[in-house]
């Protein structure tokens, strides 16, 4: 009898570190026993024994260190017992699962990426592969939403790409005394954008809400549907297109997503607001 | 891999189920087929009934509370010492000092042995169980009118009725396989009329929806009555030939004319009308209730207005024709019938009686006490009056079942001693001195006894994890190390003492049981096959009496500061305390925490929306639940499910109770709600 | 494959009894009352084969209500998968039909290995049925009474014989070794199975015509307001999809027996909760009945075709005994097709 492939058994993954980006999220460093090759969009499921397993998008970029990093919003039974972890501690890992962000026809053309809160962290390996390829692209432009300045994520990161020429908009829902910049959610900012939206390729990530304003708002400014892309959230299980809790009209979210084009969470239906 | 037939540990219903068995794991359940009351249906907590049984968080072996923790301990020491512990309490002060609670979710064997215990071992009458917060007007008050607190017909007859009419139930919710044949009957054409202050499933079913005002419902069924009085469709010859008091009843109804009633109820005289002539012209009209009318001070007086309803129209007395009291837990009617109560031993045989004393003490070779004991409801009264000292609890969590929660705790703090024997660490045992583990319905065998009277077996499917025992087995090891010795091999020879001195119980042996799914009670020898429905030709205590009620307004009403009122009760997804159904994880998904619904036109009146979180206080607590706005419920109502441990309903449900029957009444309080700002950001 | 061999039914059961000196057999028996279910053959002559379905679906040996899935401890993880060899004995065709498509579902892309190990060491013995039972639609669906291929072995009841095919390399190996018991098929074999396939399909009491409706949902005929009325008599019981031999749905829990051991477990789970799909933050995507009611219906009559070709649904009417609302596949289906859009939606 052939061996099969054991998908549902995590491997062993160490914490190597911890750090507090938000007074609910951290960004944790990990070990996996096994390391693999992964791609941006792309998602493993994070295991804690006796608590269980939630899907979280991989953050870190592939080829850049050995260790993946994940961001964990703490927001229930799972999540807040991963806050709970500290260096040293052992978890189980499996994947990664799922599509991962189209960019070959985005070269060529002008690339918006929208980020709001956590969402910053699935399109940071998007936005440093883009980068990386910098003379494939046209403009490359970033707005990033965050509920209050001490909330904004990975601004070592902001600003090495603003250096590399990237332009960023970075906006807070409630300013404090020390903040000169933008104000309000990220709707409010798209016009600040000067890609040219016919031509334009986009990339979203964030709380469901803001996904669907911003896409509506970048295809009433002209962008194609099938050029606008984000990652979708649902309740998930195995990730491997069995459990079937992700199932929404037709579609696997964990495998024939999480990126979806905006065409297709229309075509489809795809449940992406509450 | 095999299939053990047994019965759902859940609710009345008693549906028939499979335990899917291999190498000693319980891996799933079935529905059976040919069972009459589920025909190969299950509801949710059926098909997900195993989950909990080999769940880690299982007691598995006796624990005693050292220096307010509890350590391990054998069965041997722990049996030692509660046998020394109760007779020490029983010598240095009474028989009486100590109280004992029994089980709704334990089999009749064990609730015969507990009884028994309680009045041989121990000495006293205080016995009581849950049945106490449910259905204890039921058997009160039927056994006034008609001499039988059970349901009239068999559920199996329900598809063939003509009209059904159900108040204060429920009951596709809470009594889901009896819904199914509710629904099945409206299918082939029956009338169904739903008396219920919310809208639930089975009201959107209803040709007539009366949504009256909580704790009306006396006014509602009187001025029904009145209708049928006044429009001449009483049964005149049956109530000549079959009842008494007749007159005196009716003096009383005279003053319920629909449109006084309308006023009260909030339900138009014309559907009042309506609901009277439909229920009164069909013959095989079927009345049902449910906690909806137990749960209140009225609680007997409710009953009897069923009851009286029944008798004007002559409903009662033959097939699909009757009064018929859902009963709540698996085995609420068999702990009744087997005596886990103060006033009664098994059969419904009084403790006062003294023939009925001599003849148990002759069995049981001890004296017996002959005045009644203490309420579930009176007990806890009489632990802070100092006149209880120690409890022994089976299979209960009163910490969350009854009313007054704090006042509870405060009781359970003081006992001297307390025993807790359960299946799960339950807020109740926290306070125990002693916890004993016990095996669950899939890790023994015994009878349990549906609402429609249909004793059943349930059948060991695997060994008791860890060292649990069946509960049986526990009260007899501890009689004996008490000096009495009872002794059976088996559930079977504890069934034969029952059988023996039960005359409604008499041809009901456990070897009879193992086809046709059990026989329904009364069973009068080894020849009878049971009774599918009641009070044929004459009613149990000869003629049915009419007993006059008047409206008494509930305890509490609204005033300014407690505007709304309050109703509680369970979802489909809970069952009761939750201590199971909180290890299933389906069931605990669905609704991971309390809500409680509020009419839209209330909510926008407060600035509440879908989701906010509120403070709902009552004159003795305060609980903060999210709001889930709905029409489900009335203006002015509120309803709020009572079993979530974080907020718990019954900080805030009103201890009054049925002078009678010592029922809470968890149906109607008065509270108050106010809209608690969240911190997090609204946005995400 | 589909080689035909005769075996009289006089040495069934010895070959059964040989063939359970290798493997578990599992077969129909007697349960109470008048219930057939599969389990454990003790007495092999207690075997009821001319039974009506059974509840619930032959998935349960493949895809069990509840599976260990691995224990976790200090010393690592370590797989429980089942591997036990098992033969379950009297299945029937629409079973068959919907553990081939099971098949597809848990392999691909990704391979079930919990499944796929239970099925490698499984083999099936189906029965075509001579007697349809009053719930069955199989008919409509090409996926019984008869099969003519998918199986590992097919009996055929042809009185005093059965007219043994074999369908699969797992069906050859429990023949091989006691070719001596059967013998070559003559046409007369042949003739009189045709017999029993006619007539039982002149039993059939339904014949539920499921691409009628799914055209008639495409072409948005069917509009909300049926579905609500067929969702407001669910129990969300869940009944459904448990029974349902092509529903895969499961939940994953942990049980920690230490805080560093414990164990994974699955349990079937069903879209028809709104808690299966409930996210952080208190968002119910499907809190409303009908979106549920809705799903299931759309995934067995139009996504299971866009998918594999085939519904998600091989007629063995299950549903109809398990759902307590009566708002089975067969009753909505024919409602669908009938175009009956009157306001008792669901039911009788
Ligand atoms: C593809 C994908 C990528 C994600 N990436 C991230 C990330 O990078 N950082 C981050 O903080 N969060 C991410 N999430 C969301 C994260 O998975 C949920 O917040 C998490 O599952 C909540 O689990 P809980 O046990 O804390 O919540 P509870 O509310 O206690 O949920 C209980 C169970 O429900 C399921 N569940 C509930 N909400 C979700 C959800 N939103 N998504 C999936 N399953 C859910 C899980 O199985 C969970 O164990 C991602 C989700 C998906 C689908
Ligand atoms: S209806 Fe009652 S007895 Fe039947 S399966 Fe549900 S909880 Fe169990
Ligand atoms: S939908 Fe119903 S009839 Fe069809 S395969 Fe599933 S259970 Fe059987
Ligand atoms: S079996 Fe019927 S009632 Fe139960 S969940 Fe399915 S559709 Fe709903
Ligand atoms: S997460 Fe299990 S099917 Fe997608």
């Amino acid at each position: 009898m052939s061996r099969i492939a054991e998908i549902y058994l995590p491997s062993k993954a160490k914490v190597i570190d911890v750090i507090e980006m938000t007074p609910d999220s951290k960004l944790f460093m990990v070990m996996p026993e096994m390391p693999f090759k992964y791609k941006p969009g792309q998602f493993v499921m994070f295991s804690l024994w006796g608590v269980g397993e939630v899907p979280i998008s991989i953050a870190s970029t592939f080829g850049v260190q050995k260790h993946i990093e994940l961001c964990v919003r703490r927001v229930g039974h799972v999540t807040s017992a991963i806050h709970r972890l500290k260096t040293g501690d052992d978890i189980g890992i499996r994947g990664p699962f799922g599509n991962a962000f189209p960019i070959t026809n985005a070269r060529g053309k002008d690339t918006l990426f929208v980020a709001g809160g956590v969402g910053i962290a699935p399109l940071r390996y998007l936005i440093n592969e883009v980068i990386k390829n910098k003379k494939d692209f046209r403009r490359i432009e970033l707005i990033y939403g965050s509920r209050n300045p001490s909330e904004i994520l990975f601004m070592d990161d902001i600003n090495s790409w603003q250096k590399k020429g990237i332009n960023v908009v970075l906006t807070v829902d409630r300013k404090d005394k020390d903040w000169r910049g933008n104000t309000g959610i990220v709707t409010e900012h798209l016009n600040k954008a000067k890609v040219s939206f016919k031509d334009a390729h986009a990339f979203i990530c964030g709380p469901s809400v803001m996904i669907k304003a911003v896409m509506q708002d970048i295809s009433q400014l002209g962008m194609y549907e099938e050029n606008i892309f984000t990652t979708l959230e649902s309740h998930m299980k195995c990730g491997v297109g069995k459990c079937g809790h992700c199932y929404a009209d037709g579609k696997y979210i964990c495998i024939d997503g999480p990126v979806f084009s905006y065409r297709e969470i229309r075509q489809y239906n795809l449940n992406c607001t509450p | 891999m095999n299939k053990i037939p047994t019965i759902c540990p859940y609710c009345g219903c008693g549906c028939g189920l499979y335990l899917h068995v291999e190498d000693g794991n319980l891996t799933g359940v079935s529905p059976i087929r040919s069972h009459p009351v589920n025909k190969g249906t299950l509801c949710v907590k059926g098909w997900n009934s195993f989950e909990f049984i080999q769940h880690h968080e299982r007691l598995k072996y006796p624990l005693i509370k050292v220096n307010g923790e509890f350590k391990r301990a054998s069965w041997g020491e722990a049996i030692a010492l509660i046998a020394s512990k109760l007779t020490g309490i029983k010598r240095s002060y009474r028989p009486d000092s100590i109280a004992i609670m029994s089980s709704a979710k334990c089999t009749n064997e064990e609730n015969y042995l507990m009884m028994k215990f309680a009045r041989a071992v121990i000495g006293t009458n205080n016995i009581d169980h849950c049945a106490r917060l449910c259905h204890s007007s039921t058997v009160g008050g039927l056994a006034e009118t008609f001499g039988s607190g059970a349901m009239t017909n068999s559920i199996s007859e329900i598809v063939s009725a003509k009209v059904l009419f159900v108040i204060g139930s429920n009951t596709t919710e809470q009594h889901p396989m009896i819904g199914m044949h509710m629904l099945d009957a409206v299918n082939r054409g029956a009338i169904l009329i739903v008396a219920d202050p919310r809208k639930t499933q089975i009201s959107d079913f209803a040709h007539i929806h009366l949504r009256h005002r909580c704790g009306t419902d006396v006014v509602l069924l009187d001025s029904i009555m009145n209708v049928i009085i006044n429009e001449g469709f009483v049964d005149i010859p049956f109530i000549r030939r079959r009842t008494e008091n007749f007159d005196a009843f009716e003096k009383v109804i005279l003053r319920y004319p629909p449109d006084v009633a309308e006023k009260i109820t909030g339900v138009s005289s014309q559907d009042i009308k309506k609901a009277a002539r439909i229920y009164a012209i069909e013959k095989r009209a079927m009345l049902f209730y449910s906690m909806g009318i137990t749960q209140h001070i009225t609680g007997v007086d409710n009953v009897h207005a069923c009851a009286n309803l029944c008798m004007l129209t002559a409903h009662i007395g033959q097939p699909m024709t009757g009064l018929n009291p859902l009963r709540g837990q698996n085995n609420v009617q068999g702990a009744c019938d087997m005596g886990a109560l103060p006033d009664v031993y098994s059969g419904y045989q009084k403790v006062s009686e003294s023939d009925i004393k001599k003849k148990f003490e002759h069995l049981w070779r001890r004296r017996l006490p002959s005045r009644p004991g203490l309420t579930l409801t009176e007990m806890f009264d009489s632990i802070l009056d100092g006149k209880i000292k120690a409890m022994y609890i089976m299979g209960e969590n009163p910490l969350m079942s009854d009313p007054d929660v704090s006042h509870v705790k405060e009781a359970l703090k003081k006992l001297e001693f307390l025993v807790v024997q359960d299946i799960f660490m339950s807020e109740t045992a926290e306070f125990a001195h002693v916890v004993l583990p016990a095996a669950t319905f899939a890790e023994k065998d015994g009878t349990f006894t549906n609402t429609e009277r249909r004793v059943q077996k349930i059948r060991q499917a695997i060994e008791p994890v860890g060292e649990s025992m069946p509960d049986w087995k526990i009260i007899c090891a501890l009689s004996k190390k008490m000096g009495y010795n009872m002794e059976y091999r088996a559930t079977h020879e504890i069934m034969e003492e029952v059988a023996l001195i039960t005359p409604s119980y008499r041809g009901i042996l456990h070897h009879r049981l193992d086809s046709n799914f059990g026989l329904q009670w009364p069973c009068h020898d080894l020849n009878h096959q049971g009774t599918p429905f009641l009070h044929r030709k004459k009613f149990t205590k000869g003629l049915g009496t009419f007993i006059p009620v008047d409206y008494i307004p509930p305890a509490e009403e609204t005033d300014k500061r407690f505007p709304f009122l309050l109703t509680t009760g369970r979802i489909y997804f809970r069952y009761h305390t939750a201590t199971m159904c909180q290890r299933t994880s389906t069931l605990e998904r669905e609704y991971p925490e309390c809500y409680a619904e509020i009419n839209p036109k209330d909510a926008d009146s407060l600035g509440i929306k879908g989701n906010s979180m509120m403070r709902v206080s009552s004159r003795r607590g305060s609980i903060i639940v999210r709001a889930q706005v709905t029409d489900k419920v009335p203006e002015g109502t509120i309803f709020i499910p009572f079993h979530f441990r974080e907020a718990s309903a019954n900080l805030l449900t009103n201890p009054a109770v049925d002078p009678s029957a010592k029922i809470p009444e968890y149906k109607v309080c008065a509270v108050k709600i106010e809209l608690v700002e969240s911190k997090r950001d609204q946005k995400d | 494959m589909n080689k035909g061999m005769v075996l009289e039914k006089s040495k069934l059961s010895y070959w059964l009894r040989q063939l359970r000196k290798e493997m578990s057999l599992i077969g129909p028996m007697r349960g109470e009352n008048s219930d057939i279910v599969f389990k454990t053959v003790e007495n092999i002559h207690e075997i009821v084969l001319d039974c009506p379905a059974s509840i619930p679906s032959p998935k349960e040996f493949l895809f069990p209500q509840k599976e260990k899935m691995f224990r976790y401890s200090k010393d690592g993880v370590e797989n429980l998968r089942g591997n036990k060899g098992r033969l379950i004995f009297g299945v029937r065709s629409c079973d068959i039909s919907a553990i081939t498509l099971l098949d597809r579902f848990y392999g691909g892309k990704f391979v079930d290995d919990y499944y796929m190990s239970r099925r490698n060491n499984t083999i099936f013995i189906s029965i075509g049925c001579n007697n349809p039972d009053i719930t069955c639609f199989c008919i409509g669906l090409g996926s019984g009474p008869f099969l003519s291929s998918g199986f590992d072995i097919q009996l055929s009841d042809l009185g005093d014989r059965y007219l043994v095919e074999i369908g699969s390399k797992h069906g050859l190996e429990i023949i091989k070794d006691f070719i001596h018991l059967f013998s070559r098929p003559k046409k007369l074999d042949y003739d009189d199975q045709y017999e029993a396939i006619l007539s039982s399909q002149a039993r059939f009491e339904k014949r539920i015509n499921l691409e009628n409706a799914r055209q008639k949902i495409l072409s948005g005929q069917v509009n909300d307001s049926f579905w609500e009325v067929v969702a407001q008599r669910c129990f969300e019981c869940g009944g459904c999809v448990y029974e349902c031999p092509l529903c895969t749905c499961f939940n994953v829990i942990d049980r920690p027996y230490s805080p560093t051991d414990g164990v994974r477990l699955r349990v079937w789970d069903t879209c028809l909760f709104k808690g299966f799909t409930k996210m952080a933050g208190n968002i119910w995507p499907a809190e409303k009945k009908i979106m549920r009611t809705k799903r299931w219906y759309f995934h067995k009559l139009i996504y299971y075709p866009e998918q594999f070709g085939k519904f998600g649904c091989v007629g063995c009417g299950r549903c109809t005994i398990t759902c307590p609302g009566r708002i089975d596949m067969a009753t909505i289906a024919s409602k669908i097709d009938m175009g009956d859009r009157r306001r008792k939606g669901g039911g009788g």
